[in-house]
């Protein structure tokens, strides 16, 4: 056998073998950190479907019970029954689908003005929206709830507390939707609708029969990222809504926490039952879920 | 301008100066009507909950009240005790530790994880699902789910320390442990997103590049180093503004764990605002503080944008 050397003598067969074995060592261990927060990420949601189905005084028995004895379901029909929760549900699917329907609409059409329309102040208007961009609801809480409480008179109770268009419309604004939508639109060819304006078409054609079906994917990830946010949205639901039938469920589960006693298998069994649903849509949808993700922050 | 036009004929086809404005203003106002359709929706949505608010927010800063009773004016006075305000001082502390160890915990593991996956692409796509996942969970659930975890009686590590053998450890009923306990909560929460940012980072570093560093020898931590971090710069310094920005707004997982305490060691800012206004009717103060964290938000907005370069400010 003819050992291939180099000028040092080295065998050059088993320095490559090394090498390879190096490289498997150092990919088990970057696969096993990965498994490790895979497990960090995943399990402790899994492990809520052990004290959902389980009476809650023994989450407390010592020793440590891990998996439920029997299928429990009293946290599930305590939920159905003694609580608004499918009313809660509903609420919630009522104000992250507006938010998300109204905020898609109004700001793809102003993200076409600003990208492709010409008009007197459109620097300044483009900088004083941007300048907007982060501002977050904890920071103008009390003046929103005041003005939504003034047009309560205003609108005749129409938009107030504890009305739907009062949960809503201060949600719907949204500069980043605005700012992606004008991205996205400007990285169209041109070309494309100078032919359309050409051929005499007005603006409101171009936008529906040119630019609209090109912009769906930005149109779904903007969506997405917008119901996401709303659907989490904690602290305007709780300003907004005063009466239990009014609330949205992140609102109406932080309510289940007793003052003194809580029932723990509840809590655990409305988390699951508002866990599953959405994990169900997202492992359809990944793909869409993970840019959307990415897009708010990077598409710039 | 009259006297070019100055034969009978070519000033009978032209308009006199006085016409050609009129005619101007007519077709400049008609050309704007598109305008208003498109952007008027969004602008006037815009203008009455986040403009208004806004400019009501510097108002309500001088002012005391108006939750339940009237407002009353009272000038600089929320500013003098603002910052004199105990509760605040805690708050300002409690935020901004957490702000801090949460974004050099998150960002240290949200680089590792995301230069792991884009050196093995087997099953990346995999562990990008895996690791996205606690993202769905509103943090207020997530807040529930973290009992299941840390709860001194029932949560499953003191479960596993006992059955160890070991000390339980206390993790909402002292302090600092409550505040790390919430850190953990958001890493939880956060990771997935910035490894997916990260990733989507590493992914645009030019592979002649890397090329280039294999070629010289340099091995994979010092590519990482010497490599992509200096082309991921601005996209570093322009997250930890977009974290900085979010991280202050720590609101939803005091409320789930812990209600600011114990005895203060949760506080948060926004916690501090919300019970102020709606607890204790305290409005002076949580007016003064919502109008100093919004102008600290449009700042560091404004400052993020400038790390990714003055083109996205609508010049071009």
């Amino acid at each position: 056998m003819t050992v291939i050397s180099d000028q040092d003598g080295r065998d050059l067969a088993a320095l490559k073998r090394q090498s390879v074995s190096l490289r498997s060592l150092k990919s088990s261990v970057s696969y096993l950190v990965l498994t490790l927060f895979t497990i960090i990420s995943v399990g402790p949601a899994i492990y809520i479907v052990s004290p959902a189905f389980r009476e809650s005084k023994s989450l407390f028995s010592y020793p440590p019970q891990w998996l439920p004895n029997e299928l429990y379901l009293g946290n599930f029909e305590f939920l159905l029954t003694e609580t608004n929760y499918v009313r809660w549900a509903i609420n919630t699917l009522i104000f992250a689908t507006s938010v998300t329907l109204i905020a898609l609409v109004i700001d793809t059409l102003a993200g076409y003005a600003f990208a492709r329309m010409q008009f007197p102040l459109k620097r300044t208007l483009f900088g004083l929206v941007l300048a907007t961009l982060m501002v977050p609801t904890a920071a103008v809480l009390a003046p929103t709830y005041l003005l939504v409480r003034l047009l309560d008179d205003w609108t005749f109770g129409i938009v107030g507390i504890d009305t739907f268009p009062g949960l809503i419309l201060p949600m719907t604004v949204s500069p980043l939707g605005v700012f992606m939508m004008r991205q996205f639109i400007e990285t169209l060819p041109p070309g494309l609708y100078e032919a359309a304006r050409i051929d005499g078409a007005g603006e409101w054609r171009i936008f529906t029969r040119i630019v609209l079906p090109l912009l769906k994917p930005a149109i779904v990830v903007l969506g997405i990222f917008v119901f996401m946010m709303q659907w989490a949205n904690l602290l305007w639901p709780l300003v907004a809504t005063t009466r239990d039938e009014t609330r949205v469920l992140t609102v109406g589960i932080s309510t289940l926490q007793g003052q003194f006693v809580t029932n723990w298998g509840v809590i655990a069994a409305a988390t699951l039952m508002t866990l599953i649903p959405i994990t169900i849509v997202f492992l359809f949808f990944q793909k869409w879920f993970v840019q959307a993700s990415v897009a708010g922050a990077l598409k710039q | 301008m009259v006297e070019v036009s100055a034969t009978p004929e070519w000033a009978q086809l032209s308009m006199s100066p006085k016409e050609y404005a009129r005619e101007r203003f007519r077709f400049r106002r008609r050309a704007l009507v598109p305008v208003v359709g498109f952007i008027g929706p969004f602008l006037a949505l815009w203008s009455l909950f986040l403009a208004v608010p806004m400019g009501w927010a510097v108002w309500l800063s001088l002012n005391e009240g108006g939750l339940v009773s009237d407002a009353e004016f009272v000038g600089f006075a929320n500013w003098t005790t603002f910052l004199k305000n105990d509760e605040l001082q805690t708050a300002i502390k409690n935020t901004s530790t957490y702000v801090v160890v949460a974004i050099v915990v998150v960002f240290s593991l949200a680089l590792m994880l995301a230069s792991l996956l884009n050196n093995n692409k087997r099953g990346q796509n995999f562990f990008k699902v895996a690791l996205y996942f606690p993202l769905l969970v509103p943090p207020i659930m997530a807040g529930m789910i973290f009992f299941f975890l840390t709860h001194y009686d029932m949560g499953v590590i003191n479960l596993l320390l006992q059955t160890a053998g070991q000390e339980r450890v206390n993790f909402l009923g002292a302090n600092p442990n409550a505040l790390l306990t919430i850190v953990g909560l958001e890493v939880w929460r956060g990771l997935g997103f910035w490894v997916l940012f990260y990733l989507a980072g590493l992914q645009s570093v030019p592979a002649d590049l890397m090329d280039a560093g294999k070629i010289d020898g340099a091995r994979t931590v010092r590519r990482f180093v010497r490599i992509s971090l200096p082309t991921l710069r601005p996209l570093l310094l322009f997250a930890v503004v977009i974290a900085l920005i979010f991280n202050f707004q720590l609101f939803d997982s005091v409320q789930a764990l812990t209600k600011g305490g114990p005895t203060l060691g949760t506080t948060s800012i926004v916690w501090f605002i919300y019970k102020q206004l709606f607890a204790f009717q305290e409005s002076g103060v949580a007016y003064a503080t919502s109008l100093a964290l919004l102008l600290m938000v449009v700042a560091l907005t404004v400052l993020a944008y400038g790390f990714l370069g003055r083109r996205d400010d609508g010049t071009k």
